[in-house]
């Protein structure tokens, strides 16, 4: 499927996913190209690049063009370039795998978006999952949308970077202290209008949401469990493996991802950056807010 | 001497195999290298094989006898085969993880699936090892499931309101209900060739545990319902057309992924039976006899 730019899109999935191909990263691109590849984006919620040979810088500037960027409070990044981070996953490093989350919903204008560069992978295994959260949303029961669409939700830090972690991480107690202040708990719609596309998707994730508000304790952590259980639905799900120089850019507004947890004792070293995006809302409360 | 070139697509499940066409007749070598393969990875996969029914029939016959299933529709020249063929009108009921077969006294040893008709996109398959997933449990769970045995039920599985046995009729389906009360598994189940031991209950068939109060028996099974389905245990296999898969039934869970509606996709699958499932602890006589 071409469109105006100079690239092919294939699409890997009913849900969500699509190769992009015909294109070099490391290249500066026209605005036409950044416009199109933003609208691809859109319509697929995850793009994979592969065969690119980026630069931590080249990177970083790829990512600029879709926004400002994020700088993550503790994780370790690449020397002189402070918005790439590291992730390098190998024996009693931080695995930051294993799990469901979105990324850096702890914060009030979560990331728009996040570019992930594979530096060095292994032959077999860690493979990443995304899955769709608009999907996900409308294999909801009508009954169940129209219960949660009103709630909010509280997003913490430290559910995911919890005190023992900074052992992992190689932070100073100083530094974790500053993070915890600086990041206190945030409160998001549980079911977030897409600033772009306008479409409703979940907005709820096992990695920094620690309950529902207005609901009881025992009542927030079942719809929560059933929720985090929802979202796994192979329907909803592409599950890429990785090769050198690949590079996966997805929309973490609609978006959750997962890191399989296999490949240990082999290393897996990934480059990351994530574009800020906008406070997140609901567009049915905000009609209502405004009558 | 190797005949067949076989590559890992997980470091826990699945290898595909290569170097060899399914509608010739194949020595005994390589049968052995395929079973071998099957155990090691426990799902295989083969591409670009054009083979007839009788020659699928013939492949999946080389490692037992077949089981005829009791509700789906045979495939004419070859009717131990079944036609899954799913389409607007005839939507899918397999999106849900399940071991096949597990509501008789000798569930499957393993099935081979081969894909006619493909939509154009989804359709996946996932496979899951029930032995990664047993072993990713506690030592305390292990123990304490080692000890169970559960109740699997062909009604649960196909109930009368279900597209399956819509599909069948009714007459056909309260025959099947009848020709097959529920049996007993073992929890955990030793497997026959390897001697490894790995989950043995499934959502599509395992009604309860034996021996639990009813509450006790839904939030274990659940609990274990939902540990399965970690992505550290499976592989996700995207058809091609004249693909086929071969797993081993007695230590896998698949789940068929229903996102291609309203498209059409139709696949043949052949079921070799299996044997008795035991745990190590509650071995046949006979078995231990051998052993020893």
């Amino acid at each position: 499927m071409a469109t105006q730019s100079s690239f092919d899109v294939t699409p890997l999935s009913p849900a969500l996913g699509a190769t992009v191909s015909g294109l070099k990263l490391s290249d500066p691109l026209g605005d036409t190209v950044i416009t199109d590849l933003r609208k691809v984006l859109l319509d697929h919620e995850v793009l994979f690049f592969e065969d690119q040979e980026l630069t931590p810088v080249q990177q970083r500037d790829f990512a600029s063009r879709f926004g400002k960027l994020h700088l993550h409070p503790i994780r370790p990044s690449v020397p002189g370039v402070p918005e790439v981070l590291i992730l390098n996953n190998e024996p009693g490093s931080d695995t930051d795998t294993g799990n469901w989350r979105a990324d850096v919903t702890f914060i009030e204008t979560p990331p728009m978006a996040t570019l992930l560069y594979a530096h060095e992978v292994p032959e077999r295994g860690g493979d990443t999952l995304w899955s769709s959260m608009r999907a996900a949303y409308d294999a909801l029961s009508s009954s169940v949308r129209a219960f949660l669409a009103p709630l909010d939700a509280e997003h913490d830090f430290a559910m995911s970077f919890p005190p023992d972690h900074l052992v992992r991480l190689n932070i100073g107690i100083e530094r974790y202290a500053w993070a915890r202040r600086e990041y206190p708990p945030v409160v998001h719609p549980v079911v977030r209008t897409h600033p772009e596309t306008g479409r409703d998707g979940l907005f709820v994730n096992s990695g920094f949401t620690t309950r529902l508000l207005g609901l009881s304790k025992a009542e927030s952590a079942k719809v929560l469990e059933l929720l985090a259980e929802h979202i796994q639905r192979p329907e909803f799900v592409i599950r890429r493996q990785w090769k050198p120089g690949m590079l996966a850019f997805w929309d973490n507004r609609v978006t959750q991802h997962y890191t399989v947890d296999d490949y240990i004792p082999h290393r897996r070293v990934m480059h990351r950056v994530t574009i800020l995006g906008d406070k997140p809302f609901n567009r049915a409360r905000l009609r209502l807010a405004a009558e | 001497m190797a005949k067949l070139r076989v590559t890992a697509l997980t470091p826990t499940i699945g290898g595909l195999i290569e170097g060899v066409d399914l509608s010739q007749q194949l020595d005994d070598e390589v049968i052995a290298e395929v079973r071998a393969a099957l155990l090691r990875h426990r799902v295989v996969f083969f591409v670009d094989q054009h083979i007839t029914p009788m020659q699928h029939r013939d492949f999946a016959a080389r490692f037992g006898a077949l089981h005829t299933h009791p509700l789906y529709p045979g495939v004419p020249e070859a009717p131990e085969l079944f036609i899954l063929d799913n389409h607007a009108n005839n939507p899918t009921d397999n999106d849900a993880w399940h071991t096949d077969v597990t509501f008789i006294e000798t569930p499957p040893l393993g099935a081979v699936l081969y894909a006619k008709q493909l939509p154009a996109d989804g359709g996946d398959t996932l496979w899951c090892n029930m032995r990664a997933a047993y072993e990713a449990l506690s030592p305390a769970m292990q123990t304490f499931l080692a000890q169970l045995d559960a109740v699997h039920d062909f009604a649960r599985g196909f109930p009368a309101r279900g597209t399956v046995a819509k599909a069948a009729g009714a007459d056909k389906h309260a025959k099947a209900v009848g020709e097959h009360p529920p049996v007993i598994h073992p929890v955990i189940r030793t497997h026959p060739e390897t001697g490894e031991d790995a989950l043995f209950v499934n959502y599509g068939f395992t009604a309860r545990i034996k021996g639990l109060r009813r509450k006790e028996s839904d939030a274990i099974l659940n609990m274990l319902f939902d540990h399965i389905q970690k992505p550290e245990f499976q592989v996700r296999w995207r058809w091609k057309d004249n693909a086929i898969a071969f797993w081993d039934n007695r230590i896998t869970q698949h789940y068929a992924v229903n996102d291609y509606l309203p498209h059409r996709r139709v696949m043949h699958r052949a079921t070799i039976l299996g044997d008795r499932p035991f745990h190590r602890s509650r071995m046949p006589q006979a078995l231990k006899t051998a052993a020893e």
